[in-house]
């Protein structure tokens, strides 16, 4: 492999790593105070990236309830985004409003809660495609403005490309990862989510109000899976509203290789991930999709408390 | 004295605690052995050592010579060593008896096939294991509520379901770990000769955790005393109260 | 007529087929194992069946075994169910709770990007074509039916065995039944095994079924679903998926005129049903009868343990 391809693999694979560092860190906060994984979180990745398109661009193709409607306002991508992400927190709450708290206050059986989250997900999965149809929605090209679609640079004489939405993707997740660890290191947030991830009793002493607490984790957590959505879709595409599916379960194998509930082990499970995706041989690119699940497979044998994870001993 | 059980060195520790350090000790035939000490000292862990459920740091443990140490719990349960739980580890959803039946896993030999098949042997051994289910039920006095859900049963008679499933393994030794916490005087009094009357049926050889010291110094023929992980008295009951150390231990801890 | 017969009957085909996946999931979870590789069994077994019905190399033996084949594909798929089962559950069953869980979706996800670039498997495209073992859709019923009765008695009686006590021990506290005598490592792999074998056979029944085989046979979705059946069914004996999987697989159906939204209603099912139906169906149905009554009320509260 040349300099340049070694260079063109590594930008792209901090990109998408970056995207699916923030996605499961989504999950990971959830995990790390519920001890319950999310699976509406690849539903929220699908919506975030239908309601920031459909912000940004408006325009509805022929399927679903909406078809050949189009917005008459559209908003500048940035806020899109933004607003996009946003009510993709809302519908997390909305998500452990209706689908989490009522099992979390019976005291029931965690795996309940796994069904009922993908019941929530079949739910936003299907109003989706009840909406908008099961079609591919692109960004158009002119959708951040001004900018070329990419740069483009020589290292040894071979070229190595940037495309914009690389950049962009990049420029938003260590933004957020900088906000998040902010909030997590500094806040009295911070310190109430890193108190309960040690150990849920010390919530009620510390005079959290837990449920409150557990709103705005989930709206974090909605908001990072949205954002995560929108910025996939902006670069690949909008495909369908079953292209969170593979995500959400990407995103598992991001959390386990980093250590289940870890912070940091999410970023690095997220960077881990794509950069190994992004150096698989092009003549084996259709094994590319596999490189999590092998990765998420051999983790658990070998070391299933993941890369930062501690290992937990079993009381008698 | 021939042991039955001899610990041999023993040591465990977690991270840096040192919950048992060299402990060394031998348990002779039909002895009723008493284990006690300060919370935390370390009995319980002695107990997950010899029965398999954790690794030991160091040293081994014996069964009439042949070694204990390395081999899985149920290994070790085959050979005949049953214990009881300080925090009562039954089958919760499962009936009274059939907590008692599950333990006779070790003593039967019904395969999936012939299980599900109900061929004629399986059959029969089918009938004798809940046959002795009832039997055992009936001996720690629950017959009566052989059909109800394990956590239904009442404290007192959780611990003693414990017990009976542990006699239904057969064993050759018993380990029981803080029987009587949590039941009234009338109860642990009824436990001391109950302990006895089984240890004389059943040959047993018992190792007893217990806080309680009257109840201890009653039933065992010997007692050893551990303090943060270390054996610092062993002898009979008597001896043992009049030690130094002991008094210190616990007049210090308490 | 023939048309109406047709239609129902691969519906009726379907939930069988459904409440059969549901059971390879209840056994693994009996012996307290969420194992999530059902799919992958059975899109195994689906993918044996279609390359042994369609593949030149095979022609001599469909062309000497006549309908013989088709039993011969189930045993097939059985077997090699049975042996992948053995070398992915073995280490795999050292995990617990959601570690195993997501150790079986890795599985499934792994052998579905097998499928779908392998070409004994069709690639993306599949396996088209594969021969029908009878003329009418209806006409399954004579193998999935037989099938659901064997399993249904074998999960009943198991129940009440030596081996199915040890597997609800070991559900109940994998510790104490492993400090009672019970080898736990091995009758988890046993019930994973069983499991396995179980959705092979129902995929390798399923390909001539549906008379085309790929990579969406096997996916993460259909995992949850079946894991669905089971606790809404019930999740303590193997009536719950049954009705857990016949009701819920029959759902879309019963709501096919609302069109498009029905997976909307789907979903919502599922969400009403973890909430406020905690026992599973059967469970629910076990607490209002009769015979159930006096084990169901608490004899003396535990106290909290000194
Ligand atoms: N699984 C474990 N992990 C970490 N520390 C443990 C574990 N089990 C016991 N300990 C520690 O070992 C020491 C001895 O505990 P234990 O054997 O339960 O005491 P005892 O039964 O005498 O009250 C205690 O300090 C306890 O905290
Ligand atoms: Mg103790």
């Amino acid at each position: 492999m040349g300099t340049a391809q070694l260079i063109q693999n590594l930008l792209n694979g901090i990109s998408i790593g970056s995207v699916y560092a923030i996605f499961a860190l989504g999950y990971t906060l959830v995990f790390s105070i519920l001890g319950i994984i999310n699976f509406a979180h690849g539903a929220i990745f699908t919506l975030g990236a239908y309601l920031t398109y459909a912000l940004a661009v408006g325009q509805f193709g022929i399927n679903g309830l909406l078809s050949g409607m189009s917005l008459e306002r559209q908003l500048p991508f940035a806020l899109a985004l933004l607003v996009g992400s946003v009510l993709a927190g809302a519908i997390g709450v909305l998500v452990e409003r209706f689908a989490f708290r009522p099992l979390r206050n019976r005291g029931a059986d965690p795996l309940l809660a796994l069904v009922s989250s993908l019941g929530v997900a079949l739910v936003i999965v299907n109003a989706i495609q009840y909406l908008v149809g099961a079609e591919i929605y692109t960004f158009p090209a002119g959708v951040y403005g001004e900018l070329p679609p990419a740069l483009m640079f020589q290292v040894s004489g071979h070229p190595v490309v940037i495309r914009t939405v690389q950049a962009i993707i990049f420029a938003v997740c260590l933004l957020i990862l900088a906000v998040v660890g902010y909030l997590v290191r500094f806040t009295k947030f911070g310190k109430a989510l890193r108190a309960v991830a040690e150990n849920p009793a010390t919530a009620s002493l510390l005079g959290i109000s837990v449920d409150r607490f557990i709103l705005v984790t989930f709206f974090m957590s909605g908001f990072l899976g949205g954002t995560a959505g929108a910025l996939v879709g902006t670069s690949f595409g909008v495909a369908g509203p079953y292209f969170g599916v593979t995500y959400g379960l990407k995103g598992l194998a991001v959390i386990v290789l980093g250590g289940l509930g870890s912070i940091p082990g999410a970023v690095l499970g997220g960077v881990v991930i794509g950069l190994s995706e992004a150096f698989v041989p092009a003549d084996y690119g259709a094994y590319k999709e596999a490189v999590a699940f092998a990765f998420l497979f051999i983790v658990l044998l070998f070391r299933p408390q993941g890369i930062l994870g501690r290992k937990q001993l079993q009381k008698v | 004295m021939n042991p039955v059980i001899e610990v041999k060195g023993v040591s465990r520790s977690f991270g840096g605690l040192m919950a048992l350090s060299e402990v060394s000790f031998a348990v002779g035939e039909g002895e009723i052995f008493g284990l006690i000490g300060p919370n935390g000292a370390g009995k319980t862990t002695l107990f997950n050592l010899v029965t398999g459920l954790m690794p030991v740091s160091a040293g081994s443990v014996e069964l009439r010579g042949k070694k204990l140490t390395g081999l899985s719990p149920h290994r070790i349960a085959e050979r005949g060593v049953a214990r009881t739980f300080q925090n009562i580890r039954l089958f919760k959803g499962l009936s009274a008896l059939e907590n008692v039946m599950v333990a006779q896993h070790a003593r039967t030999r019904a395969g999936l096939f012939s299980g599900v098949l109900r061929t004629r042997a399986c059959a029969a051994e089918e009938r004798r294991v809940e046959r002795k289910g009832w039997e055992i039920l009936e001996l720690v006095g629950l017959a009566g509520r052989g059909l109800e859900l394990a956590s239904h049963l009442a404290y007192g008679d959780q611990r003693r379901l414990e017990i009976a499933r542990a006699l239904a393994l057969e064993p050759s030794v018993l380990l029981l770990d803080e029987p009587a916490a949590g039941m009234n005087a009338a109860e642990k009094h009824g436990l001391t000769s109950f302990i006895r009357e089984m240890a004389a049926r059943f040959r047993l050889t018992v190792l007893l955790i217990e806080h309680h010291v009257p109840l201890v110094m009653d039933l065992c023929d010997r007692i050893a005393v551990l303090n943060f992980g270390e054996l610092i008295a062993i002898g009979p009951p008597a001896e043992v109260r009049a030690n130094p150390a002991v008094i210190e231990a616990y007049l210090g801890a308490e | 007529m023939g048309h109406f017969l047709d239609n129902n009957g691969f519906l009726l085909v379907t939930l069988v087929q459904q409440a059969l996946l549901a059971m390879s999931l209840y056994f693994p979870l009996a012996a307290g194992q969420l194992s999530l590789a059902s799919p992958g069994f059975y899109a195994l077994g689906g993918y044996i069946a279609a390359i042994v019905g369609t593949l030149d190399y095979f022609a001599p033996w469909r062309a000497s075994l006549g309908w013989l084949v088709f039993p011969l594909e189930w045993l097939l798929a059985a077997a090699a169910s049975a042996l992948l089962a053995l070398l992915v559950g073995i280490p795999a069953l050292r995990l617990r709770g959601i570690y195993l869980a997501l150790a079986t979706i890795a599985f499934v996800e792994i052998l579905r990007v097998l499928s779908l670039n392998l070409e004994i498997t069709g690639g993306a495209i599949g396996i088209f074509g594969v021969p029908q073992l009878f003329e009418s859709r209806w006409g399954y019923i004579a193998v999935f039916g037989p099938l659901l009765v064997c399993t249904l008695v074998f999960g009943h009686r198991l129940e009440r065995s030596r081996v199915g006590r040890a597997f609800r021990a070991i559900r109940e506290d994998e510790l104490a039944a492993d400090a009672m005598g019970i080898n736990t490592t091995r009758y988890k792999v046993l019930a994973f095994v069983i499991g396995a074998v179980l959705a092979g056979v129902v995929g390798a029944m399923s390909a001539p079924f549906l008379n085309t085989w790929n990579a969406r046979q096997g996916t993460f979705d259909a995992s949850i679903a079946y894991l669905a059946y089971v606790l809404i069914g019930g999740s303590r004996s193997i009536w719950g998926p049954l009705f857990g999987g016949m009701l819920l697989a029959a759902l879309p159906e019963v709501l096919r005129p609302l069109k498009d939204s029905r997976l909307i209603i789907n979903g919502l099912v599922l969400v009403f049903a973890s909430i406020y139906l905690p026992q599973g169906i059967s469970g629910t149905l076990a607490r209002f009868s009769p015979g159930k009554r006096k084990g169901a009320l608490p004899a003396g509260e535990p106290q909290e343990d000194a």
